[in-house]
């Protein structure tokens, strides 16, 4: 089955949507079991598509992006399975099968994309320096555009090249497994610089323990099987009881009197 | 580099956001991932969406410019339930708060938030409607995409715009008891947000190395004999590696995530990752 220009040029522009509605715009768009639809629409099999989407939406329940993780990407997956199930009369699983190598590709797309947005960071610092809104505001719709193009780049190609493109764009990486475990392994650092400039500025001498506790209870409860999710949500609970102990303290200290007379009171 | 301002110049209180204001800020934090990146995450895309209310409340230029570079640091919460942050925030900023304590209260209530809004939304509000919108979509029905896109965002939006008006209402009330002890809130607003960054060096790193050492029919896995040592050890000990390297030796976050990107390279090839 081939396609006509208008449903290339409609394709890719689902894709490019989707790509950005699935971290901007509704975060819902992008869900398997509407592009399966729109999809369908487009290549001329409304039925099909809303079955297949609607069964890898299934699949994808429970592999939601959660805490910053990256499963192979639903969004081409969904949209790509579509495609091969309409165009080659495939069984559902066997067209997920297929739409796999370029979930893979949109995976390392985003990883890409990620790793490059983290030295543009230091451009924004410049813009903040001088106080240029504007180029803030355009900064966050390029990195938009951006992963909307890769994403509708990578559709286009399987659209048009087949489930045979997919395996041909996996192959490169497949040559170079160094790259995309580097990058990844090096995205995954990468909050640590985050986290380090915030300490930077935050961690006064006698916060040190703080930090420490921190650290030891968000390991304590993370090890718990079954704690995961709920985490930082007690760790907030800990931190404000603590943080809530000390002001009561402070204040009722000053409005007693205590420390008024201290020699570290000057330092406002 | 972030500016070591720490208190704004004009330090009268803006006039109070206007509603329209406020909601453009919360169309516009649909957008906060824009240009998610793995050092600061959704830093670039929260002073995105919070600038209509920072332009509005810092007449100053050189006020609005130490705004914006403290609002770019590390940012990371829940997408859709930001906008409870960014009205507290947004109220400390209209008040012209110390920019220490306007810190430590938004990274002590982004942490938290995280996994509250994944279980709110992925784990619960997701399955539910995607659910009952695929069996629908699998039996050959339209309404199912437009049902679970209909209940998806029509929660979606009520949370977004209820935490915004309240949270800035609830922080513009706040404020006069917060300012009248001013040094002692910022002192315990920093405990917390100190905590909470120690907590998430722990939850959000996952960095482990997958280096065996071969050892016959029992190789040694080097990532076990850390974890008996201290689990989470190599993400406590790059973040503190990486703020000796910033704060002591003066490097700038670009020339960290370079280090970064040359040991996960360098690691990635030798089997270390």
């Amino acid at each position: 089955m081939s396609f006509n220009a208008i449903q290339i040029i409609l394709v890719f522009v689902v894709a490019f949507i989707a790509a950005i509605d699935q971290f901007d715009f509704l975060e819902s768009l992008y869900q398997p079991i509407v592009t399966g639809a729109v999809i369908g629409l487009i290549l001329g099999d409304v039925t099909t598509g809303l079955v297949v989407g609607g069964t890898y939406q299934l699949m994808t329940i429970g592999n939601m992006p959660v805490g910053g993780a990256q499963p192979p990407n639903a969004v081409i997956g969904g949209i790509m399975a579509a495609v091969f199930a309409i165009a080659s009369g495939l069984e559902v699983e066997a067209a997920v099968g297929l739409a796999v190598p370029f979930a893979l590709i949109g995976q390392y797309m985003v990883t890409l994309l990620f790793t490059v947005m983290s030295p543009i960071m230091s451009v924004a610092d410049k813009m903040a320096e001088k106080a240029d809104t504007k180029g803030i505001v355009r900064l966050n719709w390029l990195a938009m555009i951006a992963l909307g193009a890769l994403f509708a780049v990578v559709c286009t190609i399987g659209l048009i090249g087949g489930a045979a493109a997919g395996d041909a764009l996996t192959a490169f990486f497949d040559k170079v497994p160094w790259l995309m475990t580097g990058l990844s392994a090096a995205g995954g650092m990468m909050r640590f610089v985050g986290f380090a400039t915030l300490l930077r500025i935050m961690l006064s001498n006698d916060l040190w323990g703080i930090y420490f506790a921190g650290f030891a209870v968000a390991t304590v409860i993370g090890y718990v099987p079954g704690l995961g999710g709920s985490c930082l949500i007690l760790v907030a609970f800990i931190g404000i009881a603590m943080a809530l102990y000390d002001f009561q303290t402070r204040v009722a200290m000053k409005s007693a009197g205590v420390g008024s007379n201290g020699g570290d009171e000057d330092g406002i | 580099m972030a500016s070591n301002q720490t208190t704004y110049k004009n330090l009268t209180p803006a006039q109070p956001l206007d509603k329209k204001t406020l909601n453009k800020m919360v169309w516009r934090s649909c957008n906060l991932q824009g240009s998610f990146n793995y050092e600061r995450m959704q830093a670039n895309g929260w002073l995105y969406s919070i600038l209509p209310g920072l332009e509005k409340i810092h007449t100053d230029k050189d006020d609005l410019s130490a705004s914006m570079q403290h609002n770019l640091e590390f940012f990371n919460t829940h997408p859709f339930l930001v906008t409870f942050v960014m009205g507290i925030v947004l109220s400390l900023e209209q008040q012209k708060a110390d920019i220490n304590m306007i810190r430590s209260v938004r990274v002590a209530a982004m942490g938290p938030l995280g996994g509250i809004g994944d279980a709110i939304f992925w784990f619960t509000l997701v399955p539910i409607a995607a659910g009952i919108g695929s069996n629908m979509a699998i039996q050959g029905s339209f309404a199912g995409p437009i049902l679970f896109l209909a209940v998806f965002n029509a929660v979606q939006f009520g949370v977004r715009f209820f935490l915004m008006g309240w949270s800035y209402e609830l922080g513009t009330k706040a404020i006069e008891v917060l300012t009248r002890n001013a040094k002692e809130f910022t002192r315990a607003a920093s405990m917390l947000g100190v905590f909470v960054v120690g907590a998430l060096t722990s939850n959000y790193g996952g960095t482990t190395v997958t280096l065996e050492i071969a050892n016959g029919e029992a190789p040694i896995v080097v990532q076990n004999i850390l974890d008996g040592v201290l689990p989470k050890m190599i993400p406590l000990f790059l973040t503190l590696l990486l703020f000796f390297l910033l704060k002591k030796k003066g490097w700038t976050p670009v020339k960290c995530i370079v280090l970064l990107l040359v040991i996960g390279i360098l690691g990635a090839l030798v089997g270390l990752f």
